[in-house]
């Protein structure tokens, strides 16, 4: 740099170091006088509330009592959920969607057009086309099409409404699970389980309003995840229990503490932790206490809920429980028992539907025939049951995976799989509802004739969990909960309620 | 651009009635004496008035050009309200330079007439020309007037007695004889066939390619949706209706039994015939229409802390729902408390070990309880006595208690009963057929449903291994 580009540059640096010198607060309040009027008329605006935005439900919290039932924004018919999850994603092609144009098919390389542009989690290359590994029969008056896989439910038919047209956007378990159930692939939305609580609280003051029971041996790919509560108050998340042995660990005193002992410690406690409130003033202080008094509650009416023992043979015969076990079986009878009990949501996780035939068990031939087996009775009994009890008409229950299955079979980086199998598949899936006010005997949606994708009655998630919600008596575009400064709503920007399987 | 500001028109109108009518207030008031000190308000409120006029003409003549009103309601309104502008601007004139009293009072009384004229044309054009008087016609207003019932649906007309009255209540607002927006209109057959702007409004036997279903199947936050969102929405029957007319080869001559009738359809005709038509769904009453006052804050605190969880069973309703899962007591004190809310209590969920005949008394008030349930509890059939006087009961579930077909029946006097639940009740088998004759409408379900064992519920499919 020469002198003089130095000297210029210096008075350059001079000058706007006076400019700045110059630059006061009134300088500010005028040159943004326009952004700040902006922003006074923004919240302003925000303040005359319906004119510019969306009506919102009010839901009242209450810190000292979150659980307390709340009333939906209107009359909902049904007052709880069972919500049936097949981990893994059970084959549409081998349960309800019968193709007898794919059975043709049977065998021959997949045509380009069903790949140019498609993903798959597997398949590689040009797979073979595989037909229905299963025989199918129309059942019922409804004249619904279920496989010889599920000869119970087949009885059903005229008790349920099919969605046969189920689309996502993900084909790996776990972002797919936590669409289905918190309305985002990506982790920390609240569960709608968490959302239904949150919203309406729960009818049994001495049990967890939201109950999570798995089997199958492994919890679902996404984790906790999908029963957390996210940003919603932690009370709201789902309280998983096991259906072997103690419900919750650690739900029994110890040896040698006894009742009055053990209020007393909790009453201690509470105590402790009022005065922290006193100076805090932080309202999840109050959730706690209240979590520590109904923890005390729960350890006389969980062990007595969650024994499944004291129910009559007859019952376990119907359901086909394993006592001593932990299976799908146990758990579904302790969801009619938490539903007769007041529990508000309870979500059942059945893993191993993963369908790939890269070895016996997740094969279509073996694995899935077992799984079925498993479910079938179960699943028919928890209808039934429900019936019976005069529970259907309020219980919602919702039975899916997280998507669906290739009408081809899969060939594993090119190489046919030992097994008959599918891979993931997110064009079409079956998911079926019944009960808290759906359409008995309905089929909606219908998918090409072998089954690649929906043609009629399309449907997603968020249209799921937007009637869950209607059914309870929410309008799932008014029900949200602010967050870092927005309101967040469980189907997010989407969602429309599945009117035609409303009875 | 022209067509926004022209859009401008229905809100800028208000300003010239208001402003004009004020001035034309002042005016007359200030010939007496009294409220003389108004005189000089006059003049600035006239020149605002008649500049808020000559605006709302030329916003209005803007508006008339998109061509969605009908042509000669336009053109009276127009001419009026060019003649309130210009009779506002004579007394002004009037008003400044004569300064006589008694032309400026017949003219202020004129002015008013003309703006009362023009902002009532102007207001049929919007709301249609029969918006005043309807209310004072029988049937209330247009938007709800009820389909009369159809004595035969199957020898009646398809088009002419279940589409034309639903055009007539949902779309004619907009696309009849008085406004075509979109350039639609669907008060007669030509104008059907002949659609609008947007295509083919009914496509003969097609529904999924007719612009009209398609736009009233769109979700409701869509631009396009049909109806407009602020204005009543068609039932979902409504729009089966239209699709099954369309898929039909929508006809206009052709009586209703020449028309194929899926099943989806059969209570929809049904419905028609009996008059309960296409206004409101057919479904069990999940509530009383007829609302009711607030219960007590007070009473619902005190079952609250009996372990009573009392909620109303929606955010706008003030009807109640109780659940007694919690209750630590059911003695008589408890219950009594229960007669504070008796007009509100709608559905009770009594699935207590505790609650028995006793209890039950505590309910015989509650005259507007729809859904009971009992399971479980020790109710016998003396307690089902006290349950003769609800008749709003719809539902009522015993499942698990000692009542026998003796006591249910003593229930037959319940004329909205539509289910009872007996699973495990002291019913006999031998009992059913006469409770059902007992019961000829409603739903009695016996339980004692079966999953029989099937050989291959218990058996393992495994791998064949070939040799």
């Amino acid at each position: 740099m020469t002198r003089d580009e130095l000297n210029a540059h210096r008075l350059v640096k001079e000058a706007q170091e006076a400019m700045l010198s110059g630059l006061s607060r009134r300088h500010f309040l005028k040159e943004s006088a326009f952004g700040l009027g902006a922003l006074a008329m923004g919240s302003l605006l925000g303040s005359c509330g319906g004119l510019f935005s969306k009506p919102q439900t009010q839901i009242s919290y209450d810190p000292a009592h979150p659980l307390l039932p709340k009333s939906p924004p209107f009359v909902g018919k049904a007052r709880s959920v069972i919500y049936l999850h097949m981990a893994g994603a059970p084959s549409q092609l081998e349960l309800f969607d019968y193709k007898p144009e794919l059975m043709k098919m049977d065998g021959q390389d997949c045509p380009p057009s069903l790949l140019a542009g498609k993903k798959f989690a597997f398949i590689t290359g040009v797979p073979k086309m595989l037909g229905p590994q299963a025989q199918f029969a129309q059942h019922g008056q409804s004249g619904a099409t279920i496989s010889e896989n599920l000869p119970h439910f087949a009885t059903m038919a005229d008790e349920v409404s099919f969605l046969k047209a189920v689309k996502t956007d993900q084909f790996n378990h776990a972002p797919a699970q936590l669409l289905v159930h918190t309305g985002s692939p990506r982790l920390g939305r609240p569960s709608i389980g968490s959302w239904v609580t949150y919203g309406l609280g729960t009818e049994n003051q001495n049990l967890p309003g939201y109950v999570v029971l798995t089997s199958g041996g492994s919890f679902p790919d996404a984790g906790k995840s999908v029963w957390g509560s996210g940003f919603l108050p932690s009370v709201y998340q789902g309280v998983q229990c096991r259906s072997e042995g103690d419900p919750v660990l650690f739900i029994k005193d110890p040896d040698g503490m006894n009742r009055d002992l053990r209020k007393a410690s909790i009453e201690a406690i509470n105590k402790a932790n009022e005065q922290q409130y006193q100076e805090y003033n932080d309202p999840e202080i109050l959730s706690r206490i209240a979590q520590y008094e109904m923890a005390y509650r729960m350890q006389i009416a969980a062990p007595e809920v969650m024994n499944i023992n004291d129910e009559p043979a007859y019952i376990h015969e119907m359901y086909g429980t394993q006592p001593g076990k932990a299976c799908f079986a146990n758990n579904v009878l302790l969801a009619r028992k938490l539903v007769e009990k007041g529990v508000r949501y309870i979500q059942l996780f059945d893993w191993g539907w993963d369908a790939h035939g890269d070895n016996p068990t997740n094969s279509l031939n073996i694995g899935l025939k077992n799984k079925c087996r498993s479910i079938d009775k179960p699943i028919t009994a928890l209808l039934l049951d429900l019936k019976q009890r005069g529970l259907l008409e309020e219980t919602l229950v919702v039975w899916g995976g997280e998507f669906g299955r290739t009408p081809m079979m899969e060939n594993r980086n090119g190489v046919q799989n030992p097994f008959k199998g599918r891979d993931h598949h997110t064009e079409a899936f079956t998911i079926w509802m019944a009960g808290g006010g759906i359409k008995k005997g309905f089929t909606h949606g219908e998918t090409d004739e072998i089954g690649y994708s929906a043609i009629s009655g399309k449907v997603d998630a968020f249209d799921v969990q937007a009637t869950i919600l209607n059914q309870l008596g929410f309008n799932h575009e008014e029900f949200t909960y602010p967050f870092q400064g927005r309101p967040f709503r469980l189907t997010d920007v989407s969602g429309k309620v599945i009117n035609e399987i409303i009875a | 651009m022209l067509e926004l500001l022209g859009r401008f028109h229905p809100v800028l109108v208000h300003l010239p009635i208001g402003i004009l009518l004020i001035a034309c207030l002042f005016l007359l008031l200030s010939l007496s004496p009294k409220f003389e000190t108004l005189k000089p308000a006059i003049g600035i409120t006239l020149f605002l008035g008649m500049l808020g006029a000559v605006f709302s003409c030329i916003t209005g003549y803007l508006l008339a050009q998109s061509g969605d009103y009908d042509g000669k309601l336009v053109g009276n309104h127009q001419w009026m309200g060019i003649a309130t502008a210009v009779i506002s601007l004579l007394l002004l004139l009037v008003h400044k330079y004569a300064k006589s009293n008694k032309i400026s009072g017949i003219t202020a009384l004129a002015l008013i007439v003309l703006i009362s004229i023009t902002g009532h044309l102007g207001g049929s054009l919007t709301h249609g020309s029969d918006y005043l008087s309807a209310p004072l016609k029988e049937g209330g207003s247009k938007n709800t007037a009820a389909i009369p019932p159809i004595p035969n649906i199957q020898e009646a007309l398809i088009y002419e007695a279940a589409v034309q009255p639903l055009l007539k209540n949902r779309c004619y607002s907009c696309h009849g004889s008085e406004k075509q927006k979109g350039k639609l209109r669907l008060d007669a057959q030509e104008f059907i066939l002949k659609g609008g702007e947007g295509g083919h409004t009914v496509v003969p036997g097609k529904a999924d390619e007719s612009e009209l279903i398609k736009r009233l199947l769109l979700p409701i936050s869509n631009e396009d949706h049909m109806a407009p969102k602020e204005k009543p929405q068609l039932t979902a029957n409504e729009i089966e209706l239209l699709k099954w007319w369309i898929n039909n080869g929508a006809p206009f001559n052709k009586k209703v039994k020449e028309l194929s009738q899926p099943e989806n359809i059969k209570p929809i005709l049904l419905a028609l015939q009996k008059g309960t038509a296409t206004t409101s769904e057919n479904k069990l009453s999940l509530i009383p229409e007829k609302e009711v006052g607030a219960a007590e804050e007070r009473a619902l605190k005190t079952l609250k802390n009996a372990g009573i969880m009392v909620v109303p069973v929606a955010q706008n309703s003030n009807y109640l729902s109780a659940n007694f899962i919690n209750a630590v007591s059911l003695a008589d004190t408890v219950m009594d408390k229960i007669k504070a809310i008796k007009k509100q209590l709608i559905w009770v969920k009594l699935d207590h070990p505790l609650a028995n005949d006793a209890t039950l008394k505590g309910l015989k008030d509650c005259k507007n309880i729809s859904r009971l349930s009992l399971n479980n509890s020790k109710i016998t059939d003396a307690g089902l006595a006290n349950l003769k006087s609800l008749d709003q009961l719809q539902s009522l579930s015993l499942v698990g208690t000692k009542v026998t077909a003796k006591g249910v029946a003593q229930l037959s006097g319940l004329k909205k009963l539509q289910y009872i639940y007996l699973y495990q009740t002291q019913v006999q088998r031998t009992d059913w057929n006469s409770l059902k004759k007992t019961f000829p409408k409603v739903k009695i379900d016996s339980g004692n449903y079966q999953v029989p064992t099937l050989p291959k519920d218990t058996t393992e499919v495994k791998v064949v291994v070939k040799n």
